[in-house]
């Protein structure tokens, strides 16, 4: 059993980080990050899957390297790119190299990406994925045919506490627990008065959710993000705590917000995924003063 | 509604080879609705393939609001009303939508063709000047469990169990003008008073059924479609 899925089943407050690998083949930065910042801080580092419809190093190559480093992965995979005999293949594959944490996602719209030409495949969806997986751990695949050997994959998914309307992100939520899910790693989450509602309106689901935190930059970006990205709303009174602050102290002072709102929401949930967006060097400093140490 | 529209005219004028005599075929049924190949524009596009050089040697579209995919009226207008000039073509450019092109290729013979016109979708004609899309011709309709509207069509991804989370406000998040499908779906199926549908999982669908070539045996009693997914027989009786 994976130390993500002894520690959310025990009970034990999780803290998990994110990678996103390079476009190139120049991992050593990267993975450097990851050993130096996040290795024996947080339980499981996430490795996303051509983020932002971005082509990039694939996500399995990248948990593969983490998990020789002694770090554990959490394999994203999009359905955006490949074909059930692709997924299935490619999670086969992933259990053979030693990733047991899966998490599955619809991912950016090719559109939205760097190979905006490119055809998407969504031959299945986040739902379904998540079923594959289970089909998979239960040694069949998506067409009924019986394994030789099956995984024993935790996987998960995600939900957007502030998406609106909110029952729509509940109702996809339910339809994963019931395919499988076995963890849920949420949007990031600033408004700690509207995740809470969010976890009352769900308090009858019997899985762990792991807060999104991501680290809060600058004001433009909080501006930016309540303008144009979805399930993502910073707070006003947040907003204006980073425009007084001095750019030489926003470090700082990201490190401090993001502290609170973890502080804050611990109650609510049954851990945070950390995602600094660069500032990876935040993330210690973060895990310090969130006292999760 | 085969929605179509017309190809740039020097991307046309570019598929003729010097000296290459050419035959304008129209369509009197959807191409004419969309304006791209009805028979005003097809005798306009053989008059401005003539003011650029191109040797025509004649046009048509299918009277009476006929449909240029139907093989019959295709080989009575190139075979018989048109027979002389059609002949001296060396090819023929069509203004329609892709199976009118595949017709013209049955019609003549296997004559050579250029195609005039971008296929885009098949859609509904909401006003004389608007045409949009509802229905991907999957070939297994699921709409009875999102009220009627179409989550493989209507939302960019095509999913079926639900919204990404990529939509904001109610819009879609490859275009912030565009509705995000599964808002429609799920405003309709609040009014319609059927929410709880959305509860149910779908399936994957049957790609087979969305294989391509596909084709339809029918009759007034008993249809049968062919596909990867087999034959399906559905005897209305």
């Amino acid at each position: 059993m994976s130390k993500l899925a002894q520690k959310l089943k025990s009970g034990e407050f999780a803290v998990t980080g994110e990678i996103g690998p390079p476009k190139g083949v120049n991992i050593e930065g990267p993975l450097h990050e990851a050993k130096t910042l996040l290795k024996d801080r947080v339980v499981a580092v996430n490795v996303t899957d051509n983020q932002s419809a971005v082509m990039r190093i694939g996500s399995m190559a990248v948990c593969h390297l983490l998990k020789q480093n002694g770090i554990e992965p959490i394999f994203q995979m999009v359905t955006r790119d490949r074909n059930q005999i692709a997924l299935q293949s490619d999670l086969l594959s992933a259990w053979v190299l030693g990733i047991e944490n899966v998490l599955c996602l619809t991912g950016d719209h090719n559109n939205l990406g760097d190979h905006q030409e490119s055809k998407g495949v969504y031959d299945l969806d986040s739902v379904q994925l998540v079923k594959a997986v289970t089909g998979l751990n239960e040694g069949h695949d998506l067409a009924g045919n019986e394994l030789d050997g099956a995984p024993s994959f935790f996987h998960g998914a995600v939900v957007t506490p502030e998406y609106d309307p909110v029952e729509l992100q509940i109702i996809k939520m339910k339809k994963k627990m019931d395919a499988g899910a076995k963890f849920f790693q949420t949007q990031a989450v600033y408004d700690v008065s509207t995740f809470e509602k969010f976890m009352n309106k769900i308090e009858n689901f019997d899985v762990p959710v792991m807060a999104g935190i991501v680290v809060l930059k600058s004001a433009a970006m909080a501006k930016y993000m309540n303008a144009n990205v979805a399930g993502v709303f910073v707070p006003e009174e947040m907003v204006q705590e980073m425009a007084d602050t001095k750019k030489e102290d926003r470090k700082k002072k990201a490190v401090e917000i993001a502290a609170r709102i973890i502080r804050d929401l611990k109650p609510m949930c049954q851990g945070v995924h950390l995602m600094p967006l660069g500032w990876d060097d935040t993330v210690p400093e973060i895990i310090k003063e969130a006292g999760l140490e | 509604m085969h929605a179509t529209i017309q190809k740039p005219l020097d991307e046309i004028i570019d598929f003729f080879k010097k000296g290459e005599k050419v035959f304008v075929v129209g369509c009197s049924n959807c191409a004419a609705k969309c304006h791209s190949g009805g028979e005003e524009e097809t005798k306009y596009m053989a008059e401005r393939l003539e003011k650029r050089g191109i040797a025509v040697t004649g046009w048509a579209a299918p009277p009476n609001g006929g449909s240029l995919c139907k093989l019959s009226i295709a080989e009575k207008m190139l075979n018989e009303d048109y027979k002389e000039s059609a002949k001296k073509a060396d090819s023929f450019l069509i203004l329609s939508c892709g199976q009118g092109i595949h017709t013209v290729i049955d019609a003549t013979g296997g004559e050579p063709v250029h195609p005039g016109c971008d296929t885009i979708f098949g859609g509904e004609t909401v006003r004389e000047d608007f045409i949009t899309e509802y229905c991907s011709l999957c070939g297994e309709c699921i709409v009875e469990m999102t009220g009627g509207l179409c989550p493989l069509t209507l939302c960019p991804k095509g999913l079926m169990n639900g919204p990404c989370g990529g939509s904001k406000d109610g819009k879609c998040e490859v275009d912030s003008e565009q509705d995000c499908g599964w808002q429609l779906i799920y405003e309709r199926l609040k009014s319609l008073g059927k929410v709880d549908l959305l509860y149910q999982y779908q399936a994957p669908k049957n790609y087979g059924r969305w294989s391509k070539p596909r084709s339809l045996v029918v009759g007034p009693k008993k249809s049968t479609f062919k596909s990867l997914a087999g034959l399906i027989t559905i005897d209305q009786d």
